[in-house]
């Protein structure tokens, strides 16, 4: 079932704290990492916690859910496909 | 020149952080610090201080906390049981010097850096040391306290939070230091009270 | 007037290579791994259960306190012949979580005596280290992050020189905990395969606990080992909280302060002990600093950390102590847990422990999260 891409902005700015900044301003498919957004290692292993808890999908290891993390777009379909139904 | 002066200084408190204008300033990212860094950052913020003129290598940051990072230490803690695991970001803070860190990345101190747990006695004679020996210039001193609510269940100590951040540099300022200038509370009021009457 | 020169007085150790100097040098003489298996992180919830425990109770309440206190003791029992007046010796501890085991018991309703609650405000254990000692003299508790063992000493260093105190014990403690390997766990920093200095495979640090003391004097007062603090530098990367400076640059200022203060140049180091924690980043971070420093020329390199883990605020303290038994007994400590050097890593490695003909001055290397670096020389007259 696939995640509406603004829940899921909600939950990031959320769980990461980012201020002065709504789910309306991150463009879907805008990095999340380095540029774009510009999260950095903390915030990537923050949002494996963030897909444990709020989708339950666990993620053994950090590359696994490199691509994943590309952008909003990515990470949305990531979720679609590997929820546990 | 020996002396070494007082050059600003400033208290903040968590009221403070509703100041917009300042916290703005200090990026995106300021809401994912602890507590206990967000008020360190927003006290040094507060001195309002041009670091253009000066060598960064050459400024050091002097640190000292009541209950190190005991107030984050538990916010961790009663995470671990949750979903998903602790926070890896709330780790990162459970180190007393965490907002050092901080304040070494915003205002790109390059310089040389200690942090001390205990009362804020420490701070200004170090700091001090710092320059008199050379090492550094101008030191950025911060004492900060926070107790929170879930700390002061489990040690004896009132629920707290406040920063205190005094510009130390070598030469004239508001206010020349003195070898028993120690009290960090006290001298940020006179320094207060020396600006209001200019 | 001549600043006054501090020296080495005496020593103690306690870590996963067991109690005291002699279990220490032997370790290092024998290339003995200190970490092994523990039932307490054998839960999935810990990335690995491979960690450097010290020989105590692991169930012991107060474990700061039995681990600092053991070193403390040792180190003061190898300086007794030392007289000074009490007033006069000072005691510095670095520790990033003190007693944090009172904190885990509290929070699991489980009994905690008054002592190692107390224990876990990093001052109150200093006081009741000074206490226990009767050291009437300036008491400091430095935290910062995994370069206050090296902060600590060279606050000794100060103490001692602008006369605050004419003895400084430098005390240095962590403990492993739930807390802090969970911690660990979630920053995925820890290699299940444990700690691998330096290696083209490495994958993340091995948690530790130690407790170490090392007791500073002036020199004109007795110092038996004859090894003094000749040099510090300290600086910030100001990078990235918990990712080091991409080139290196912080470090090699750090280094060159030390050098400066030394007034040494890096042709006159005999030896390096580095920080080599076995992450990705700080092995790298740490060879291009080394690089830079001494260029193709670089002393032979070890690191402790495949043996001890990662003792945290000990690291520093136990460490220099590393340094100091080996400038002694004139050998060079091996690298455990290093099989295959990484593409630029230092080609001076050591391996396996081996006869050094010249340990004149050696450079100590820590560095910690939120950027700081510390560089300590050691000089053996």
């Amino acid at each position: 079932m696939q995640v509406s891409t603004h829940e899921l902005k909600s939950k990031i700015i959320e769980s990461l704290k980012l201020q002065d900044i709504t789910p309306d301003q991150i463009d879907d498919d805008a990095p999340l990492f380095g540029t774009g957004l510009g999260l950095d290692s903390i915030d990537a292993l923050e949002l494996v916690v963030l897909l444990e808890k709020d989708y339950g999908i666990v993620i053994k290891d950090i590359e696994e859910g490199r691509p994943a993390f590309r952008s909003v777009k990515t990470l949305a379909d990531f979720i679609a496909a590997k929820r546990p139904q | 020149m020996n002396e070494v002066s007082i050059f600003a200084a400033s208290v903040v408190n968590p009221a403070d952080l509703a100041a917009t204008h300042l916290v703005r300033r200090l990026g995106q990212r300021f809401g994912r610090l602890d507590l206990q860094s967000q008020l360190a950052l927003l006290a040094v913020e507060s001195l309002e201080l041009d670091f253009s003129g000066w060598a960064r290598d050459r400024i050091g940051i002097c640190l000292a906390t009541g209950t190190g990072s005991l107030s984050t230490d538990v916010s961790f803690w009663q995470g671990w049981n949750g979903v998903g695991g602790p926070s890896p970001t709330l780790f990162a803070y459970t180190l007393p010097s965490a907002a050092i860190g901080e304040i070494a990345i915003h205002y790109k101190l390059t310089g040389p850096n200690l942090c001390f747990v205990g009362d804020d006695q420490i701070v200004l004679p170090e700091a001090f040391d710092l320059i008199r020996r050379g090492e550094a210039d101008g030191c950025v001193c911060i004492f900060s306290e926070v107790v929170s609510v879930e700390l002061a269940k489990i040690i004896p100590a009132t629920p707290a939070a406040s920063a205190w951040a005094i510009f130390l540099k070598r030469g004239d300022g508001l206010h020349k230091l003195r070898e028993f200038d120690r009290d960090m509370k006290a001298l940020c009021t006179l320094i207060f009270q020396i600006k209001s009457a200019v | 007037m001549r600043e006054p020169v501090v020296a080495i007085a005496g020593c103690g150790a306690v870590s996963a290579v067991g109690c005291g100097l002699e279990s220490l040098l032997n370790a290092l003489r024998s290339h003995l791994l200190g970490l092994g298996p523990s039932e307490k992180f054998s839960s999935p919830r810990f990335q690995s259960n491979l960690v450097g425990a010290a020989p105590r109770d692991q169930d012991d309440e107060d474990p700061a306190w039995l681990l600092a206190r053991e070193a403390l003791q040792q180190a003061v029992g190898a300086a007794k012949t030392i007289k000074i007046p009490p007033q006069k010796i000072g005691l510095i501890l670095s520790t990033t979580k003190a007693n944090i085991e009172a904190l885990e018991r509290v929070s699991a309703g489980r009994p905690c005596s008054k002592a190692a609650l107390r224990h876990l405000q990093s001052n109150l254990l200093a006081e009741d280290l000074a206490k226990e000692f009767g050291i009437r003299g300036p008491v400091q508790a430095v935290s910062v992050a995994c370069v206050s063992g090296l902060v600590a000493l060279s606050q000794g260093v100060k103490l001692i020189r602008r006369g605050a105190a004419d003895a400084v014990f430098v005390v240095g403690v962590d403990c492993l905990s739930e807390f802090v390997v969970a911690g660990f766990t979630a920053l995925k920093a820890i290699d299940p395969a444990g700690c691998r200095p330096f290696d083209a495979a490495r994958s993340g640090l091995s948690p530790g606990e130690a407790g170490a003391a090392i007791m500073l004097v002036r020199d004109d007062l007795t110092s038996p080992t004859g090894i003094t603090l000749r040099g510090y530098g300290g600086s910030n990367d100001a990078n990235h909280l918990t990712g080091p400076s991409r080139d290196g640059s912080g470090l090699a200022r750090a280094i060159r302060l030390a050098l400066d203060s030394a007034k040494l140049s890096p042709e006159e180091i005999d030896f390096v002990h580095a920080h080599g924690t076995g992450t990705s980043y700080n092995d790298t971070m740490e060879s291009l600093a080394l690089k830079t420093i001494f260029g193709e020329a670089c002393p032979p390199v070890s690191g402790a950390k495949g043996m001890l883990g990662h003792t945290l605020g000990a690291a520093g303290v136990i460490e220099t102590i590393i340094c100091t038994l080996a400038m002694k007994e004139k050998f060079l400590p091996g690298t455990l847990g290093l099989t295959n050097p990484a593409e630029g890593a230092p080609k001076s490695l050591v391996r396996r422990p081996r006869a050094a003909d010249r340990l004149k001055n050696v450079l100590k290397l820590n560095t910690g999260f939120g950027g700081m670096n510390g560089a300590l020389i050691l000089s053996h007259e």
